[in-house]
C-alpha cells in the first residue's frame, strides 16, 4: 500500500481488510497502476498477541516459541507498507559475523537491495534484502532468534 | 526416547500424532502454512512454526524450511504422518544427514517400494502372492498355452501400455486369439510396439490389506487386514476390521505371509501390504511404507497404539509383542467424513458453525475440526474420521448408525448422509461387496436423479 507522498488509499485498504475476513484469506496483495497494496492478517504473531486482536482462538499463549519473541509489538506493523516478512524459517542474525556490527539500525538509510539481516537455515546464510530504499524505522527481530515464515523483520519506510 | 518430534503433516493426523508424543512424555512441534495458523494441530501442539505459504510444495512439503523449523526449535526426530513427505526417501535421507530421527522405514525401503515394477518383483521374490502373468507373448498357440497356465479370464496387456489402452479381455479360450490381435495393433499404433503380455483378470475383487509392525532388527508381525473395497475413484471411504471376507486360516496364511517378507528384508515400522482378494486367493498391489489413515480400526481391534509403537521403534527399542500376543477383539469400522457434497462428491470448503461429534462407548473421533474452523481450500477435504468398536459386526453396524445420527457438522456439506444411507443397504449389512460395489451403486443413485 505504498502512494504518492505519504498519502495512501485508506478505502481500498478496508476493502481489502474486509476481503480477507470474508475469504478467511491471510494476505492479499495487488498491483494497481504501478502501486502495490498488500493487506495480510496477523497470522504469524498469533504467539505474541496478548492483546485485544480480533481474533479470539488465535490468542494462544501455550506454545513454547512465545518465550522467544522479542518485547517488540510487531502486530503493530503488520500491515505496515514498508513491514519486511521473513521468507523462511530459520535463525535470524542481525551482523554478517558474531561480533562485527549489525547490518543495519533504525534510521539507517537503505538502498533497494541492501542487506538487512541474514537468516541461517539448513547452514546456509541468507540474505535478506530490502525490497526498496528507504528509512528503517523498526527492526523487529533480535541477533540468533529463530523467525517462522512470514515473520516481520523489520519496517522500511519510503521516502 | 526422543526429548522433541516435530510433526511434519497437519489436520487430523498431525492431532493424531500429538496425541501419541503426549502419552509418550515428549515434547512436539506443529509445522504448518499460513492458511493453518488457526488449525487445531496447531493449537494444541507445545510449540509451532509457520514455514510457508498455503500451497503444499511451499510449506508441508517444502523439506528446507521443515529441517531449518527442527533447527530453531531443536526437535530431535520427525514424524511425517501420511501423504506429504512421508514416502519420501530424499527427505528421509536430509534427516538422517542431519542427525534427526525420521519416524519411518529406511530410505532404501521407502524408495524400494516407491517402484511399482520393483516393489512387485520384491514382492514375488519374498513369497507374496502377485498377479498371474506373463513375460512378452509370442504367437497365438504360445499365448493359449500361458492363458491356460495363468486360468481365464485373462487380460492381454500392451508392454509398453497406459491408461487402459491395448488392453484387451479374454473371457474364455475363444476370445483370446481376436484380443490379442486387437491388443496388438493398438498397441502398435500407440506406442510403435506390439509387444503383449497376459494377466489374470479379477473381475470382482475386494480390497484387503495387512497391517505389519517391523522393528528394524528382523522382527515383524501382523496386525491383521483391513477390508477397504468401499471406494469411490480409489479413494476409500469405509474401512472395517476384521474384513467381512476372510476366516481365521486365510488371515493367519496371509499375515504371516506377510511378516516373513518383513523379517526377510528386515524393515522397520509399519508399513501396510495391500492386496486384491478373489476367489480366496490374494494378488499384491503395493506396499505402503507410511501410517495410514485407517490404522485407527487395526487399534480398536487389537488394542494398539500404532503411532506409540512406531515411535517407540524409531527411538530403536524393539518390537514389544510377539505374534502371539496379539488379540482381535471385536469389529471396527471407520469412515471418512470429508468435506464433500455426499451426491457429487465436489469439494465443500467453508466454515463449520457447528460441531457435535458423537460419543458413548465404542466410538472415537478423529479430528481437527471444530465451530467456528474455516477449512482452507488448498488441502485434502478429509476432516474426521468416525471409528466405532463393537463386540460383533451386527453390534458395530448398530453403533455406527446411532453415532452417524448423532454427528452433527453444519456450515458445509460432509459424506455423513452417504454413510447413513450405506448404512440400511443390505449388501453392506452382509458385508457384500467388491470394489466396484460403491462406484455402481452411485450411478445407479445417480441414474435415478
Amino acid at each position: 500500500m505504498t502512494k504518492k507522498e505519504g498519502t495512501f488509499d485508506k478505502d481500498l485498504v478496508r476493502e481489502l481488510a474486509a476481503l480477507l475476513e470474508e475469504t478467511g484469506l491471510t494476505e492479499i496483495e495487488i498491483e494497481l497502476e504501478g502501486k502495490r497494496v498488500r493487506v495480510a492478517r496477523g497470522v504469524n504473531l498469533t504467539t505474541t498477541l496478548t492483546t485485544d486482536g480480533g481474533h479470539p482462538e488465535t490468542r494462544d499463549n501455550t506454545r513454547a516459541a512465545t518465550n522467544t519473541r522479542p518485547a517488540a509489538r510487531p502486530e503493530e506493523f503488520i500491515v505496515h507498507p514498508g513491514t519486511v516478512t521473513s521468507p523462511m524459517v530459520g535463525t535470524a542474525y542481525r551482523s554478517p559475523e558474531p561480533g562485527s556490527p549489525p547490518f543495519v539500525e533504525i534510521g539507517a538509510r537503505v538502498t533497494a537491495g541492501q542487506t538487512l539481516v541474514i537468516i541461517e537455515a539448513m547452514k546456509t546464510m541468507n540474505q535478506i534484502p530490502s525490497p526498496r530504499a528507504g528509512t528503517v524505522i523498526a527492526i523487529l527481530v533480535e541477533d540468533g532468534q529463530p523467525v517462522e515464515y512470514g515473520e516481520p523483520l523489520a519496517v522500511i519506510e519510503q521516502r | 526416547m526422543f526429548d522433541k518430534i516435530l510433526i511434519a503433516n497437519r489436520g487430523e493426523i498431525a492431532l493424531r500424532v500429538e496425541r501419541a508424543c503426549k502419552e509418550l512424555g515428549v515434547a512436539t512441534v506443529a509445522v504448518h502454512s499460513t492458511a493453518d495458523a488457526d488449525a487445531m494441530h496447531v493449537r494444541l501442539a507445545d510449540e509451532s512454526v509457520c514455514i510457508g505459504a498455503p500451497p503444499a510444495k511451499d510449506s508441508y512439503l517444502n523439506i528446507p524450511a521443515i529441517v531449518a523449523a527442527c533447527e530453531i526449535t531443536g526437535a530431535d526426530a520427525v514424524h511425517p504422518g501420511y501423504g506429504f513427505l512421508a514416502e519420501n526417501a530424499r527427505f528421509a535421507e536430509i534427516l538422517e544427514e542431519h542427525a534427526i530421527t525420521f519416524i519411518g522405514p529406511s530410505a532404501e525401503h521407502l524408495r524400494l517400494m516407491g517402484n511399482k515394477i520393483q516393489a512387485k518383483e520384491t514382492a514375488c521374490s519374498l513369497g507374496i502372492p502377485v498377479v498371474p502373468g506373463s513375460g512378452p507373448v509370442g504367437d497365438f498357440e504360445e499365448a493359449k498355452t500361458l492363458a491356460n497356465d495363468i486360468g481365464y479370464p485373462v487380460l492381454v496387456k500392451a508392454a509398453a501400455g497406459g491408461g487402459g489402452r491395448g488392453m484387451k479381455l479374454a473371457l474364455f479360450e475363444n476370445e483370446l486369439e481376436p484380443a490379442l490381435a486387437t491388443a496388438r495393433n493398438e498397441a502398435r499404433a500407440a506406442f510403435g510396439d506390439g509387444t503383449v503380455y497376459l494377466e489374470k483378470y479379477l473381475a470382482h475383487p475386494r480390497h484387503i490389506e495387512v497391517q505389519v509392525l517391523a522393528d528394524g532388527q528382523g522382527n515383524a508381525i501382523h496386525l491383521g487386514e483391513r477390508d477397504c473395497s468401499l471406494q469411490r475413484r480409489h479413494q476409500k471411504l469405509w474401512e472395517e476390521a476384521p474384513s467381512p471376507a476372510l476366516n481365521a486360516s486365510e488371515r493367519v496364511r496371509i499375515g504371516e505371509t506377510v511378516a516373513e517378507a518383513m523379517r526377510a528384508i528386515s524393515y522397520r515400522g509399519v508399513g501396510t501390504v495391500e492386496f486384491l482378494y478373489e476367489g480366496g486367493e490374494f494378488y499384491f498391489i503395493e506396499m505402503n511404507t507410511r501410517l495410514q489413515v485407517e490404522h485407527t480400526i487395526t487399534e480398536m481391534i487389537t488394542g494398539l497404539d500404532l503411532v506409540i509403537e512406531q515411535i517407540r521403534i524409531a527411538a530403536g527399542a524393539p518390537l514389544s509383542l510377539r505374534q502371539e500376543d496379539v488379540r482381535f477383539d471385536g469389529h471396527a469400522i471407520e469412515c471418512r467424513i470429508n468435506a464433500e457434497n455426499p451426491h457429487t462428491f465436489r469439494p465443500s470448503p467453508g466454515t463449520i458453525t457447528h460441531f457435535h461429534p458423537p460419543g458413548g462407548l465404542g466410538v472415537r473421533v478423529d479430528s481437527g475440526a471444530y465451530a467456528g474452523y474455516t477449512i482452507p481450500p488448498y488441502y485434502d477435504s478429509l476432516i474426521g474420521k468416525l471409528i466405532v468398536h463393537a463386540r460383533t459386526r451386527n453390534e458395530c453396524l448398530m453403533r455406527l448408525k446411532r453415532a452417524l445420527g448423532e454427528f452433527v457438522v453444519d456450515g458445509i456439506e460432509t459424506t455423513i448422509p452417504l454413510f447413513n444411507s450405506l448404512i440400511s443397504e443390505p449388501d453392506i449389512v452382509d458385508g457384500n461387496y467388491d470394489i466396484h460395489w460403491l462406484e455402481n451403486r452411485l450411478a445407479k443413485l445417480g441414474a435415478r436423479g
